[in-house]
């Protein structure tokens, strides 16, 4: 138990600043505090400071302007995507047949399969990465409250907001975006409910909370690449609002509705994968640049 | 006008001297007190001290009791003093012929 404590407190004190940090932990080990107390503590310091940062504006235009809108966007996005997987799933994890594997047929399909439902999570991460990063890259020290926030959006967006938005859109459409009962697939309370919370959760929350990660250290990146990355970002948001199930068919504009269907501006959405990539080959030159020591 | 806590952080700083940093600090008030102290009302206070220009904060060199991290050092300034001054004479004139101050001599 002590030990646990122990691994929170060092883990709550990374919300601190590194000086403070040091200061702080260093009066702990000084003074023998128990690791429950010591813990209980910390979190009162760590409250305190980002509490204090709230007494600014710029917190909460981040909250109205981005935390709420892409928390509900990617929520709806989310469950869409979930629900489109959930038939492939369903397909082939509820109804396998080992016969299937000596068809040519089937692995035709299968690989289209594999191929949609893919591009369709890919895509999905993409724009969650590309949340957290932008979240994340507006203050450092405010992170771990932006991604409790953010998390607190998804699943009220996953609860309340995806199916109301559902049900509000299959008005314009003619055709049925939300899940029925009557279908086979979401006659299974596992995709009808449990999927969309698991892919909400593996597909949006860790990536968003990651992209934040990512975005507090862009700081100390080069001016002209730190703006080509905004752009990107913001580039990849703005498809997120044009492309997805029916958000574009609010937007009445001509031209948004051409990118929407040409896809012309998709691969923009791509862009965390070349950045991660870019990244890791930076750190291993670096790290090999570095002489090993002694 | 100081807040108590406040000027209970500056007379322990005062007291302390050369050795005034957050543990140290913090003893000091809860043995003056008698209640417990905690970190974050501690730092935050500092924090506030330090912005009115009351106090100056550097850190200080890693010791080895302290798993070799180092200590944020606290110095009173002039500011700090007069302040704390003028928070003590209030108490005092306030205090003035109440029960609890004929008291304290008694006791």
């Amino acid at each position: 138990m002590t030990r646990i404590c122990w691994r929170m407190v060092d883990i709550v004190s990374r919300a601190l600043e590194p000086a403070e940090r040091d200061a702080v932990r260093g009066d702990l080990a000084e003074s023998g505090e128990p690791a429950g107390e010591a813990l209980r503590d910390l979190l009162g310091l760590v409250v305190r400071r980002q509490a204090a940062l709230w007494k600014d504006w710029r917190p909460w235009v981040a909250l109205v302007s981005l935390i709420i809108p892409l928390g509900m966007m990617l929520s709806i996005v989310s469950k869409f995507t979930a629900n489109q997987s959930a038939t492939y799933v369903w397909l082939y994890a509820n109804n396998w047949d080992w016969a299937l594997l000596k068809d040519a047929g089937f692995w035709r399909e299968f690989a289209n399969s594999v191929t949609f439902v893919l591009a369709n999570c890919i895509t999905l991460v993409c724009w969650a990465w590309t949340a957290g990063f932008v979240l994340g890259s507006m203050s450092r020290k405010i992170v771990p409250v932006y991604g409790l926030l953010f998390c607190l959006m998804l699943v009220f967006g996953a609860l309340l907001v995806a199916p109301r938005y559902f049900a509000y859109l299959v008005q314009y459409i003619d055709r049925p975006v939300s899940p029925d009962e009557g279908d086979p697939v979401f006659a299974l309370a596992f995709y009808r409910v449990m999927f969309p919370l698991m892919v909400q959760a593996v597909l949006v929350a860790v990536p968003s909370l990651l992209g934040m990660c990512q975005g507090a250290g862009v700081r100390r990146i080069r001016r002209p690449f730190h703006t080509l990355l905004w752009v990107a970002a913001t580039c990849a948001l703005v498809l997120l609002l044009i492309e997805e199930p029916g958000f574009g068919i609010f937007l009445r504009a001509q031209w948004l509705q051409r990118i929407r269907q040409g896809r012309v501006l998709q691969p923009i959405v791509y862009w965390p994968v070349v950045y991660l990539v870019g990244n890791a080959i930076r750190r291993r030159r670096e790290g090999n640049a570095t002489p090993a020591r002694i | 006008m100081l807040g108590e806590f406040e000027y209970l952080m500056l007379t322990a700083a005062a007291r302390l001297g050369e050795e005034a940093y957050g543990a140290a600090i913090r003893q000091e008030i809860e043995g003056a007190t008698r209640r417990r102290c905690s970190i974050g009302a501690l730092y935050t206070t500092l924090d506030r001290l330090e912005a009115k220009g009351l106090v100056k904060t550097w850190m200080g060199d890693p010791t080895p009791e302290r798993g070799g991290r180092p200590k944020r050092r606290v110095r009173v300034t002039a500011k700090g003093v007069q302040e704390a001054k003028t928070f003590y004479n209030a108490v005092t004139r306030v205090s003035r012929g109440v029960a609890w101050e004929a008291n304290r001599i008694a006791v």
